[in-house]
């Protein structure tokens, strides 16, 4: 299967021209002569095409992604059955079961490890726990948070929706739609101002386009030749409304065009492609080309918060949610989107590619679902939080005085 | 008259001045204007007045808030629902636009709008972005802008039905954590004042001054202090700007003793301006504030709920100041 015809671009031939003027007129001539052509260390593209480099990969980093995407489902799963079936637990999540491959492959082209100067930065949205777990958070440490214990990677004020982690780049998740896309863009700007090839990437779903945000982060970024991302996560619903009803534009992608900024439309099923995308908005980025937009097709498995509708033991949601009032999706379409899992995708794509075979694959598994649970019990079994530690943090030092009690 | 919850009675008014002026538009966000209640029919704006009228928008309070002052400046009257997570989007366009422009236009500015802001910050474990209640403070700051907060359905429907025929900008504050609320409210549109305080509860030892989502775990407190002993006036200020300083004054002019009540952060929250405003009036009274600490809500709900004021924390703080 060629995978590169699947993905299609928006960017206008202007766009990305001062990067590689010579070499998009040799690709017309290439193209239009039906050539395959080598070029240095990869095989040419059609103008247009997304470079396949994930098939440039080593065989353990390709492993590494699926292992990931893994983790991810498995903690999505693991949440679900405790919010469904365990009584004692008090966490919540807005589930990212369903869209893995997106922060998966993105994360996959950052630097994420190394000192706080030189790794990338990713800023999340109110589906944090796929963005965390592919950047490297720790899991037990999250899971500890998202269940408000005192050891928790936040020390039980973030919860789920502010997990926050520095050390990977994490920044963190935002409950608010739209103030991130422009704070991302100032990391970005200050990459540039002090020279270094660190990205930004800012992750947003469909529903950040209606907001002011989106069009002011595009902007300055293009304006300022950010090393800014924006990853689109289009999963077709902002809360309980289809995307239809905040954005015109079938392919959110297009609205980067107007603000110059090129920008891929990619099978967010699919965490190779992903891959392909950010590998080639992260070297953007690095040459000093300036900022990408990236949009993944995807879906949420799950409602929007919660876990309403779902089953303990069953994957997804179909039942009810009470809050989803007047528009909430057609089963048939959770279950159409479930035939394209990203985590089946990927495993079948690593065992036809001979990465791994079935037995590998398996293996892989089993360790990640039992690494999933032992990060579950763990979390369970530490302490909850002071009530009094509420007044601290406020400032850098000390405690803000109580005022409750008059 | 029947008995209605808090969202039925608010749209049961919006529904009324809708159908009786054809001009007038309402924008929402995620949260559809549709209400039931047990013996009354479903109302749907929405799918009532089409969507034309009634739209559900992307996730823009800025816009939404915007879009109404235009409206409203076009000679429709205009609502729109902002929920929780954009209570404070709209600010700007609300602070420097609407509540001055009246005053910067000499007058001829007609604003018949109004901005129902959702507040929530009463329940443990929404984190400090999904837990904000401070924004009474804010919009209570503002000039040229009439900021409500009632906290029943009575009042709610009353005050709604004001509000939208008002020539001023209305901020209408809704503590989401009232929405369980059930009482008798009448079928047919009636009007409460947009600045009148409401006495709860008569006596003398104490007043008790609190609004919205403070009020049930101030009566809760009062109820526990009265079977103490205590005689409690509670006073609930309904309305945060213009803030109706003579019942407060009257009140503590009685009873000399006066506990202010806030679930937004100590630091300028209404408590402090209640107390600023009796004070210059009434000699020889005694003060208490109880109120959230100036920290945002945590996450942990160990740490939210100490620090939550409850009918527990009151109620010794009355103990207290008696």
């Amino acid at each position: 299967m060629d995978n590169t015809t699947k993905s299609k671009t928006h960017a206008s031939e202007s766009d990305d021209a001062p990067r590689s003027e010579s070499r998009r007129g040799f690709l017309k001539i290439a193209a239009a002569t039906g050539a395959v052509v080598s070029m240095s260390r990869t095989r040419a593209f059609a103008n247009g095409d997304i470079g396949y480099h994930s098939q440039e990969l080593p065989d353990d980093k390709l492993i590494d992604m699926y292992r990931t995407a893994l983790k991810i489902r498995w903690h999505e799963r693991t949440q679900a059955d405790e919010m469904l079936s365990n009584p004692d637990y008090r966490g919540y999540n807005h589930f990212y079961a369903g869209q893995e491959a997106v922060a998966t492959g993105i994360c996959a082209a950052l630097r994420n490890d190394g000192p706080f100067d030189q790794i990338d930065l990713a800023y999340s949205s109110h589906r944090p726990s796929g963005h965390a777990i592919a950047k490297g958070v720790d899991i037990p440490k999250m899971c500890a948070e998202n269940d408000f214990r005192s050891t928790g990677l936040n020390g039980g004020y973030a919860a789920e929706m502010h997990l926050s982690d520095p050390d990977v780049g994490f920044i963190g998740a935002d409950g608010m739609i739209g103030p991130s896309m422009p704070i991302a863009t100032g990391s970005a700007f200050a990459f540039r101002a002090r020279g270094s090839d660190q990205v930004a990437v800012v992750f947003g779903g469909d529903g950040t386009y209606a907001t002011p945000h989106f069009h002011s982060a595009l902007n300055n970024a293009k304006l300022l030749d950010l090393p800014f991302i924006y990853v689109l996560e289009n999963n077709l619903y902002h809360q309980y409304a289809h995307y239809s009803y905040s954005c015109p534009h079938k392919d959110i992608a297009n609205a980067a065009a107007a603000y110059g900024i090129p920008s891929r439309v990619v099978d967010g099923q699919d965490v190779f492609q992903v891959y392909n995308a950010a590998k080639e908005a992260v070297d953007r980025a690095r040459a000093g080309d300036g900022p990408s937009f990236i949009e993944a097709k995807t879906y949420r498995y799950y409602n929007h918060w919660g876990a309403p509708g779902a089953t303990a033991g069953e994957l997804g949601a179909f039942g009810y949610d009470p809050l989803a009032i007047t528009s909430f999706r057609p089963e048939r379409e959770v279950r159409a989107w479930m035939q394209r899992d990203p985590i089946d995708i990927a495993r079948k794509t690593l065992v036809d590619w001979g990465v791994l075979d079935a037995a590998g694959a398996d293996a892989i598994e089993t360790e990640v679902k039992a690494e999933i649970a032992e990060a579950f019990a763990w979390a369970a079994q530490q302490p909850f939080c002071q009530p009094e530690d509420g007044l601290k943090n406020v400032f850098a030092d000390g405690a803000v005085p109580a005022r409750q009690f008059g | 008259m029947a008995q209605k919850s808090w969202m039925y009675s608010v749209l049961e008014a919006v529904q009324w001045e809708m159908q009786n002026d054809p001009r007038m538009i309402w924008i929402f966000e995620l949260t559809p204007p549709v209400a039931s209640n047990p013996g009354k029919p479903v109302i749907n704006l929405e799918t009532e007045f089409g969507r034309k009228r009634v739209v559900n928008t992307g996730i823009d309070e800025n816009w939404m808030a915007s879009c109404c002052l235009g409206a409203s400046l076009a000679g429709s009257p205009a609502a729109t629902y902002i929920p929780y997570q954009g209570a404070l989007m709209p600010f700007q366009v609300i602070q420097n636009v609407a509540g001055k422009l009246r005053h910067m236009t000499g007058g001829r500015a007609q604003m018949p709008v109004v901005w129902i802001i959702e507040m929530t910050g009463q329940t443990p474990g929404f984190a400090g972005q999904h837990s904000c209640y401070e924004e009474d403070s804010y919009y209570a700051h503002v000039p040229g802008v009439r900021t409500v907060i009632p906290s029943t359905p009575y009042d709610a429907k009353g005050m709604m039905h004001a509000a939208l025929r008002s020539p001023d900008p209305v901020v209408y504050l809704y503590p989401a954590g009232l929405r369980t609320l059930v009482e008798d409210v009448p079928d047919e549109p009636y009007e409460v004042p947009l600045d009148k305080a409401a006495v709860r509860q008569e006596g003398n030892d104490l007043t008790i001054v609190s609004s919205g989502g403070g009020m049930p775990e101030v009566l809760k407190a009062a109820e526990t202090l009265q079977g103490e002993g205590m005689s409690v006036e509670v006073v609930d200020l309904r309305v945060l700007k213009e803030m109706d300083t003579e019942t407060l004054v009257n009140s503590v002019g009685k009873t000399k003793r006066l506990l202010t009540v806030d679930q937004s952060y100590y630091t300028l929250g209404p408590g402090a301006e209640v107390i600023a405003r009796v004070a210059t009036e009434v000699e020889g009274a005694k003060y208490k504030r109880v109120a959230f600490p100036d920290a945002p809500p945590p996450a942990s709900p160990e740490m939210f709920v100490w620090m939550r004021p409850d009918a527990e924390k009151i109620a010794g703080a009355a103990r207290e100041l008696v």
